[in-house]
């Protein structure tokens, strides 16, 4: 059996057993009793590939779940992605208990502003943690935080700070496996993004007053069509035009967060927007059109492939890949499910195993979900996040966390920090039972190869097990363990 | 312990405003009355301007930048920015970061590549992030304090493990033992709490937190520069110069922590000064006239500072003008002088004057004598 030493065998601490005693009130979930399949080959077979990939990280039942589903590996991974790509088929109670203590994610619109933004920013980055920590819903929480970055709102500019947590429910959550198109319109209309990208103030009262871009502007180049898709300035400065008088009340009135379209400051008259006409006095409309027409753009389709494939594939995707995920995209009228299909089905994505970095989100939460961790997604995790520079619904700019490798390098050393945190139990609201985990994994030999998500080497069993005992820090620390 | 080349005393700091800062509010061409005319509510007044020369002045909140211009520590380049003319915020910022178009690597990455600068501490970046203007450098760590880089509870077994484990690795093997030895070298010097010198004095708490935080990346650098660790960049943000709405509410704190930042810093560093040149960059400027919601609008011409290491200090400003036939786009001021050009300027008194066409390929440079 693992024994405490062995856990502090590399962090060199002393408190492991200080956060079991603190967890008690959060109500975290306790584990299932799970059957586990330890990875054999010398490298990572199929099955660890996709679950590596495509959720936040493997549990100890994980492998041998998705195993259970098909006679192949691929016929198993292939049933799994069709049960992921239904998430509301898979019953997701253990995470819907883990979640009852963030009473604000339910609240209406208009009631969110009862409510101090650092509480509403707590509890989503809480429900964020937990989610994907405990979601049997993977692949869905791992698309909730793509379209999370690819529609980036930061909470701490004006209104955001009450309004992202519906902007969460009702634009990303809601739609992160439908249609592209109607995530599009429900993000353009979203309270939040009206105040984060200025959409409200995007007004023409007179012939003098000029349209505020900025939505405009992102719109095109980040949420559609991408920066090199073929739009001039004139275009920027035509969609601002279709955009103008949508607004939302603020809170300092009645019907706060509602969204609404004033006429008298829409600029009417007749425009141009990526070689479509618009007739004057389309009036509200012209909103309508507009963002059909980017969503249904041919670079529109190239430009999400290509970051849904840097975010599946590889930081430089193949053009090949691309090009099928894009073709997918258009054929099915922007289905994401239709194209994500795609992308699991091009040989390109079963090569690619182990490739890519995981961010920092992804690297902490999966060392919660490989130890069975009990956490609350509390503000002494969710500080780690912060120091690796990941911390959710904050990034300042409309482009997103950023997906590839090279952004994330400099910050190694927190994430060992983290590692050798969790492992002597020095998190707050957050623990290990290792004991259990051990059980669940069939002794110390089992836990290396869970992590390392392949059979060990004769140096890396000298250097993880030691006297017997498993060094889970410095295993959490590994390279092997950052990757995905 | 150190890196022995020759201009290791040399440190380069490179701080980024994002968000474009609106350079006509940071160094007015007051008097220009295009200026006043496009900007009816939210000029800066002649009267309220600091007096740089008979043309130019500098944001009163910008006031105590204003005695190192006038002893010739600081040189402004007005009307600078770069030839990317899409007004994103992200391409222009990556084609800044970058030194231009389809090249591998940023600009602080190939001029530390170019010189050898490739000691674990050559290149810091203070924020959570590394910037696009360190990629391919031959280390670059990023960290938000001193104290995150103290060994701490790990113990040398452990680093030497650590080691083992990422030295063979392609992706992060670098950055590791870069992060590591880091680790080592600085857990002595955050071990003491930082004293400034000469009299000097961050912003704190009371300045605002932008001022504080900003203040203390600074004063980071500082202790890192005093301390001869082998720095040779280190690059700093001051976010959310986007200032679409109500320009005035969002730049009025940002400039008093850029101003009580580099002031301080300049003091702090004392006869160090004159070792280390302090870049101040953004994007592009922003539109000549303003919008509706008394902002400004993304434009093309900005403002750049050169801040000591041996500047010759005042303006560097070919005017081009803010009548409608000088305006380019749907009204921008004009982009007169590269950005490239005033890099070249402050990188060749940082040991690479012969190396400035490898580090701006692409670039037929006429460097500014910033």
């Amino acid at each position: 059996m693992i024994s405490r030493r062995g856990f502090l065998a590399a962090s060199g601490g002393a408190l492991w057993l200080a956060g079991c005693e603190r967890i008690a009130h959060f109500g975290a979930p306790a584990p299932e009793a799970v059957v586990f399949s330890a990875p054999g080959d010398a490298s990572a077979d199929l099955v660890q590939h996709v679950l590596a990939r495509c959720s936040f990280g493997i549990c100890p039942g994980d492998r041998a779940a998705l195993l259970a589903l098909g006679a192949t590996q691929e016929s198993a991974a292939q049933a799994w992605f069709e049960q992921q790509l239904e998430p509301q088929k898979l019953d997701d109670e253990l995470c819907e208990r883990a979640l009852r203590r963030c009473d604000t994610l339910d609240a209406p619109l208009g009631e969110l502003y009862e409510y101090k933004p650092q509480v509403l920013l707590s509890e989503l980055t809480a429900a964020a943690l937990l989610r994907a920590t405990y979601s049997k819903r993977q692949l869905h929480e791992v698309l909730v935080e793509f379209w999370s970055d690819h529609f980036n709102i930061d909470s701490s500019k004006a209104e955001c700070a009450w309004l992202k947590t519906g902007d969460d429910r009702e634009v990303i959550r809601k739609h992160a496996l439908g249609r592209f198109e109607e995530l599009l319109v429900a993000s353009a209309f979203s309270p939040a993004m009206l105040w984060y990208l200025d959409g409200r103030a995007n007004v023409k009262r007179t012939s003098d007053e000029r349209p505020n871009e900025n939505y405009a502007r992102e719109l095109l180049e980040l949420h559609t069509l991408g920066v090199h898709g073929g739009y001039t300035q004139q275009d920027v400065m035509e969609a601002a035009r279709c955009l103008s008088g949508w607004s939302v009340r603020d809170r300092h009135g009645l019907r706060k967060a509602r969204v609404e379209f004033h006429a008298d400051e829409h600029d009417d008259g007749r425009k141009c927007v990526l070689g479509v006409e618009i007739p004057a006095g389309g009036g509200e409309r012209d909103a309508r059109i507009l963002l059909e027409t980017v969503a249904r753009h041919p670079a529109t389709a190239t430009h999400l492939a290509t970051k849904l494939c840097r975010r599946f594939l590889a930081d430089e995707p193949p053009a090949q890949a691309i090009e099928a995920v894009a073709a997918a995209f258009r054929a099915s009228a922007g289905e994401i499910k239709a194209t994500l299909r795609a992308l699991f089905a091009s040989p390109e994505f079963a090569q690619s195993r182990g490739t890519k970095l995981k961010r920092p989100f992804h690297y902490a939460v999966s060392m919660l979900r490989a130890t069975q961790a009990q956490t609350d997604g509390g503000p002494a995790l969710a500080s780690y996040l912060a120091r690796m520079g990941h911390a959710p619904f904050q990034y300042p700019t409309p482009d997103g966390y950023p997906q590839e490798a090279s952004a994330w390098q400099g910050a190694l050393f927190w994430r060992w920090k983290l590692a050798l945190a969790l492992a002597g139990g020095h998190i707050e609201g957050t623990r290990i039972d290792g004991a259990r985990l051990l059980g669940e994994v069939g002794g110390p030999a089992g836990l290396l190869a869970h992590l390392l998500g392949r059979a060990p080497q004769a140096r890396e069993r000298e250097l993880f097990l030691q006297n017997g005992e498993a060094r889970l820090g410095l295993l959490l620390a590994a390279p092997e363990f950052q990757r995905c | 312990m150190l890196d022995s080349q020759p201009d290791d005393a040399r440190t380069l700091v490179a701080i980024f405003l994002r968000g474009a800062a609106d350079g006509l509010a940071l160094v007015p061409p007051v008097g220009d009355d295009d200026y006043h005319r496009a900007r009816p509510r939210i000029a800066i007044a002649a009267r309220e301007g600091l007096k740089l020369d008979g043309f130019f002045a500098l944001n009163p909140q910008l006031a105590e930048l204003l005695p190192l211009f006038q002893e010739g520590q600081l040189s402004i380049v007005h009307a600078c920015g770069s030839d990317d003319d899409t007004r994103s915020h992200f391409e222009a910022q990556d084609l800044m970061e970058h030194g231009g178009t389809s090249v591998a690597g940023g600009w602080i990455g190939r001029w530390l590549r170019c010189t050898g600068g490739n000691g674990a501490l050559s290149a810091l970046s203070f924020g959570a992030q590394l910037p696009e203007s360190l990629r391919g450098a031959p280390s670059a760590t990023a960290l938000q304090s001193l104290d995150e880089l103290r060994p701490g509870e790990d113990t040398p077994q452990l680093r030497a493990e650590l080691a083992e484990l990422y030295r063979g690795d392609t992706l992060l093997g670098a950055s590791a033992l870069a992060a590591l030895s880091a680790a080592e070298r600085i857990g002595a010097l955050a071990a003491a709490p930082y004293v400034p010198e000469h009299g000097a004095s961050y912003a704190t708490s009371t300045d605002g937190e932008l001022a504080r935080d900003f203040g203390g990346g600074l004063a980071r650098i500082a202790q890192l520069v005093k301390a001869d660790l082998g720095v040779r960049a280190a690059t700093l943000d001051l976010d959310g110069w986007d200032s679409h709405f109500v320009q005035e509410t969002t730049i009025t704190p940002r400039l008093r922590a850029l101003a009580l930042g580099l002031s301080a810093f300049a003091r702090d560093l004392g006869p160090r000064l004159s070792t280390t040149s302090i870049v101040v960059m953004t994007e592009f400027g922003r539109r000549v006239g303003e919008n509706g919601s008394l902002g400004t609008d993304h434009g093309r011409g900005g403002v750049f500072f050169v801040l000591g290491g041996g500047t010759s200090g005042g303006m560097h400003c070919r005017w081009p003008g803010l009548g409608t036939g000088s305006l380019i786009g749907p009204g921008d001021l004009d982009v007169v002088h590269d950005y490239r050009d005033a890099l070249a300027g402050v990188l060749a008194r940082h040991g690479a004057a012969q190396e400035l066409p490898r580090i701006f390929p692409g670039r037929k440079l006429a460097p500014l004598p910033v």
